[in-house]
């Protein structure tokens, strides 16, 4: 490789650089100047707007970067292209909203000597997010993946102050060094039935037709597990409530949120450039033969939604619930890929963007609660409504865009999912979603009806957040609001990101 | 490498991966279920490098040492969680440390 | 009238009261309230005018060019890429004869029920807050002509029903606020379903000259834009369209409620405060209607063909049903839920005649029982106030006591058996002879004419079980109604006497709407079979 060719590459992965810039620097800074840690945010706040700005820069520009030869069909390790672009901005500026989420936690704020620590695990988590979704190589995929893993695990357990967060960290722990360890053995399967790691080789390779099909499925649905446990689909779900109760409230959501995103443009672009022929120009995916994904994911994303909605019915803890909720929208979300259209997958990233800004706004306004009343129970909620007016009707939207009702965000993105349902003419399976819609109603109505239907007992001390908080509350709710009724623009941009390299 | 024929290496770390999900699954003590899981990612290892000399390419044996390495990291962070949870509860099992269900 | 935009402004008046309480700070309890009862009041006065402007003798319902003060703009626009093209979506209001009566309803009944929640004690900036969004998803409704749009003020309604009857309701508010949700909800869920179904299945022009897929309701009526493999498209011989008829259908007669789907109402009823039962009754439940007749009939007249029978069937069903429950009740407030079904049973029936005369007698009734049940609600809510007790048992000989109160009541519920010279009378009596003249449902006609029957016995027997008899000693110091409940019940008492003795009043307004609605569901029928449907 020469010197030219390297600084092309380079160029490619430069908000990886950036963000891995990012993380050296607040280690030293950490390291050097013990006692000025408040600026450690800025820092990040900083390397990651510079970042961002180098994603957008990349914005529809495509290519392959680090090729492990120099063979005419040329394709790297990396890949850059709007699909991946628009992952990494997601994930950026999540990580940015997360930044700021962690200034009001106060369970941040008492481990306030080790905050150095804790940028540098969460830059670590965010670096691994965005290789991950651009990786193209099996090795690099790993590699991303246990990156992010590695430093979740311990920011699961970051606070220490109570039990529950060294045990969501060994569970978090146990469940992904198993599920890591049966994707690397499906990986090893597929390595040796193709004798290359990179997707785009793989693809043509796995159209032979001496294929031994049973055992790539075998490969596949190993891969499938480590997949499904970032983004929490059953039968992989068993972590997700546990570690988003035991875990700070701001690592909660950050799971929830980015790494969830990442696992799925993970398994988006495993899907597309592995198993995909071509795209027909109405928009479907022409997929090989060799192992039937859209069975495995109608199969998956039902089971995961019926799952969540209803075991979310029973919970007490608001954490927990959501979890749930959680699990139940990756559902939602499967069905996005289950229909195997650009339509699908346009209706995927609609519903990340406003996933994220309706499912971080609960999370927030639950850490407030909590930071002054220390409970997540839900029937710590009763009469709140009345103590905190502000938190109380901000939480309700927020509520009721998780539920999916107009005029909220959270409409917007369960329709375009049914309408990419109903074009691919699987009538059957949106109604099942959408009768989930309805179970799902009950339990995000039950906080609601806590907060203002119930009397409290005792008189509860009103909650007052401070002006920035209700900012940083404004600037989640009123996209929330506003994309409920106009909603061009979100669909405008994630229709222009869409574009795999090479399809 | 012509001595022995690849299945023999195949069934060997097929062996190694179902000794270790079945340790993780029936194992109670969380060092011993690390330690299988350990046992897994060898046994994909061993299936990497036993492909790459088969297929006569360097690019899982290149990968082996990227696990490999993960491995290690993977113990040391497990391994630090394990000793905070010791200090609290005083046991590494699993059946004890149950806040949640699990 | 010409560019006014009067039909937003109806729908949004409300918000904008909204948004004026929010600011307002909780302890100016009585500013909170005139700024209600200035909007509501507004909202009459603008909907007088829309009456006073209107055109006779356009019939809408299909065309665009015969609906009236519309106002349409592109609201979404995204430019397609790849697949489906582009997505285009009109803020589109409109009315025509079918949607002038309920809109004036709308106003009316939000404007008796703003005077009804002055006893309202508690919480009353949130409770006049959520009034007015209600009255805005209300509004909306009747005037959308935009699937879309339709459908996001169908759903707004929803939650602020669900908190004015969960936080004000009575002892088992929870149950019945969470009930109805849920009811409403999942008959949503269906709408939504055949919404983007019937989005699939049609193109319309637009002015660039591009055929794009469309929520516009009258684009969806038009038979030839459907393309010929779209899943709701009559040209498609594997067409879904029984299916997502009877989908749609389900929907909507939850919201009606028809039989089966009714046993949120009574919950809802009951647990209620006054005014929001009043706004339920009167309102709430003619959206049902309302939607099977502005969407259900003209983009499927085929099937609704098919199934007029089992239509009028439900519509039996409910008026003999509703009639024999509501006579077993002993809770007043009860027995007016279950009159209620009763007679959106009429409204049924008249519908399922496809004639000119049952359909416009439907109509009619929908404006009728709204003023007719919301007065009845109202009855009930005055004496509530007063005792605190709702059991028709507890009582007797108010008439004495209370002798204006008595005779209010008697107008209303003599209007509700319907006797001659009040508003029910004619709704039923047209409802009846355009039912009759169909001869497959002439029987189901004839059974239900028992529910008149049946309607005198049980009002007549609550009369007597309430009014007359003996007074028991603790209601003697009970008093007559004062001016607020004047000022609720003259305006309805009139609105029923008037149209009681001069109903081409509201017929002529109706008129040629229901016409065009009746001939174009036949034409387009034949058009459909000459085309091998």
């Amino acid at each position: 490789m020469d010197a030219s060719l390297l600084t092309e590459n380079l160029s490619y992965i430069l908000p990886e650089i950036v963000i891995s810039a990012a993380l050296i620097i607040i280690v030293l800074f950490d390291l050097i100047f013990h006692n000025d840690k408040r600026i450690i945010p800025y820092l990040a706040v900083a390397g990651l707007a510079v970042a961002g700005f180098f994603i957008i820069d990349q914005f529809s520009f495509e290519g392959s970067a680090f090729a492990t030869s120099s063979s005419a069909n040329n394709f790297g390790m990396i890949t850059v292209d709007n699909f991946g672009s628009f992952f990494k901005l997601f994930v950026v500026c999540v990580s940015i909203l997360i930044v700021f989420f962690s200034f009001s936690s106060e369970e941040i704020q008492k481990t306030f000597d080790r905050l150095g620590e804790y940028y540098a695990l969460i830059f670590g988590m965010i670096l691994g997010m965005i290789i991950l979704v651009s990786a193209s190589d099996l090795i690099l995929i790993y590699l991303a993946l246990e990156l992010l893993s590695l430093s979740s695990y311990v920011l699961a357990g970051f606070t220490k102050l109570r039990d529950r967060n060294s045990e969501a960290s060994l569970k978090y722990l146990i469940f992904g060094g198993v599920s890591s360890g049966l994707m690397l053995f499906g990986i090893s399967i597929i390595y040796g039935m193709t004798g290359t790691t990179n997707l785009y080789l793989i693809n043509p390779l796995l159209q032979a037709p001496n294929l031994n099909l049973i055992t790539v499925s075998f490969a596949m649905i190993l891969i499938f597990t480590g997949i499904g446990y970032k983004i929490s689909s059953a039968p992989f779900h068993f972590w997700t409530p546990d570690v988003y109760e035991g875990a700070p409230i701001v690592i909660t959501a950050f799971l929830s949120v980015a790494s969830k995103a990442a696992g799925f443009a993970l398994l988006i672009r495993l899907i597309k450039t592995t198993f995909v022929t071509f795209t027909s120009p109405d928009g479907y995916w022409q997929l090989i033969n060799a192992f039937d994904w859209q069975a495995l994911l109608i199969i998956i994303s039902i089971f995961t939604m019926t799952l969540g909605n209803f075991t979310a019915l029973w919970q007490n803890n608001l954490k927990r619930m959501l979890a749930y909720s959680s699990i139940a929208h990756a559902g939602y979300l499967l069905l996005g890929l289950v229909v195997m259209s650009d339509q699908g997958l346009t209706a995927i990233l609609i519903y990340f963007v406003f996933y994220a800004l309706m499912n971080l706004g609960a999370f927030y306004i639950i850490m407030l609660i909590a930071n002054k009343t220390g409970s997540e129970e839900i029937d710590d909620y009763t009469g709140l409504g009345s103590a905190a007016p502000f938190l109380g009707v901000s939480l309700a939207i927020f509520l009721v865009s998780l539920t999916g009702l107009p005029p909220t965000a959270g409409f917007i993105g369960k329709l375009y999912i049914f309408i990419a349902l109903v074009d691919a003419k699987m009538i059957a399976v949106a109604i099942i979603a959408l009768l989930n819609t309805v179970v799902s109603l009950y339990y995000y109505v039950r906080v609601l009806k806590h907060m203002y239907l119930q009397k409290s007992d005792s008189p509860k001390d009103a909650i007052l957040p401070s002006t920035g908080q209700i900012l940083f509350i404004l600037i989640l709710l009123v996209p929330t609001l506003l994309f409920g009724v106009y909603f061009t623009p979100i669909v405008t941009f994630a229709k222009n990101s869409i574009s795999l390299l090479g399809f | 490498m012509n001595s022995i024929p690849i299945e023999y290496y195949l069934i060997l770390s097929a062996f190694m991966f179902t000794v270790g999900v079945t340790g993780v699954l029936i194992r109670r003590n969380a060092i011993v279920i690390f330690m299988c899981v350990e046992l897994m990612l060898n046994s994909a290892n061993l299936t990497m490098v036993a492909f790459s000399s088969y297929l006569g390419q360097s690019a899982g044996q290149i990968f082996v040492f990227f696990v490999m390495t993960v491995a290690a990291a993977e113990a040391a962070v497990g391994l630090a969680i394990i000793i905070a949870i010791f200090r609290n509860k005083l046991t590494v099992n699993i059946d004890e440390i149950n806040i949640f269900k699990w | 009238m010409d560019g006014f935009p009067i039909l937003s402004l109806l729908t949004f008046l409300p918000v904008l009261g909204m948004i004026i309480i929010l600011f307002l700070p909780k302890e100016q309890s009585n500013t909170i309230k005139y700024t209600t009862l200035v909007i509501t009041s507004l909202q009459v006065v603008f909907a007088v005018i829309l009456l006073g402007n209107y055109n006779y003798g356009a019939g809408g319902i299909f065309e665009q060019s015969s609906f009236q003060f519309i106002e349409k703009f592109r609201w979404i626009e995204i430019t397609g890429i790849s697949w489906i093209g582009t997505v285009k979506v009109d803020y589109f209001m409109g009315v025509d004869g079918i949607s002038v009566p309920m809109v004036l309803l709308t106003a009316i009944i939000s404007f008796i029920a703003t005077l009804s929640s002055w006893n309202i004690k508690s919480q009353l900036k949130g409770y006049f807050a959520l009034f007015l969004l209600l009255d805005t998803g209300m509004m909306g409704v009747f005037v959308s002509l935009d699937f879309f749009l339709f459908y996001i003020f169908w759903e707004l309604m929803l939650l602020p029903m669900y908190f004015l009857i969960g936080i004000w309701g009575g002892p088992r508010k929870e149950y019945a606020a969470i009930k109805f949700f849920i009811y409403t909800l999942f008959g949503s869920i269906f709408i939504l379903l055949v919404m983007i179904g019937l989005y699939f299945s049609a193109t319309e022009t637009i002015a660039s000259g591009e055929r794009v897929f469309t929520f516009n309701m009258l684009a969806l009526m038009d038979q030839t834009n459907y393309s010929p493999d779209g899943i709701l498209s009559p040209f498609n011989p594997e067409n879904m369209r029984l299916v997502a008829y009877i989908a749609l259908f389900v929907g909507f007669a939850i919201k009606i409620p028809m039989f089966p789907f009714h046993t949120w109402l009574p919950d809802a009823h009951v647990e209620a405060p006054t005014p929001i039962s009043v706004i339920l009754a009167g309102v709430l439940l003619k959206m049902g209607t309302y939607g099977i007749l502005r969407i259900s009939y003209p983009m499927f007249p085929d099937i609704t063909r098919d199934l007029m029978w089992y239509i009028a069937l439900f519509g039996m069903v409910n008026i003999i049903y509703g009639a024999l429950v509501a006579l077993a009740q002993k809770d007043f407030k009860k027995l007016i839920a279950y009159s209620s079904i009763s007679h959106m049973g009429y409204v049924l029936l008249g519908m399922a005649s496809l004639s000119t005369t049952g359909i416009a007698g439907a109509v009619f009734q929908m404006f009728n029982h709204g003023t007719i049940t919301a007065m009845l609600f109202l009855i009930v809510g005055v004496i509530y106030d007063r005792t605190h007790t709702r059991g028709i048992n507890d009582f007797g000989g108010l008439a004495n006591q209370m002798p204006v109160y008595t005779g209010f009541v008697t107008v209303a519920f003599f209007a509700a058996i319907g006797l001659p010279s009040l508003s029910g009378f004619v709704s039923e009596a047209l409802v009846f002879v355009g039912a009759f003249g169909q001869e497959s449902i002439r029987v189901l006609t004839m059974i239900s004419t028992l529910g008149i029957l049946l309607g005198a016995a049980y009002m007549l027997w609550t009369l007597q079980r309430i009014f007359f008899g003996t007074l028991p000693e603790k209601w003697n110091k009970l008093l007559d109604i004062d001016k607020r409940e004047y000022a609720m019940f003259i305006p309805l008492t009139i609105i029923i006497i008037f149209l009681g003795i001069y109903p081409s009043a509201m017929l002529d307004i109706m008129n040629t709407s229901v016409n065009t609605l009746v001939d174009y569901v036949a034409v387009s029928f034949q058009n459909m079979q000459l085309s091998g449907f």
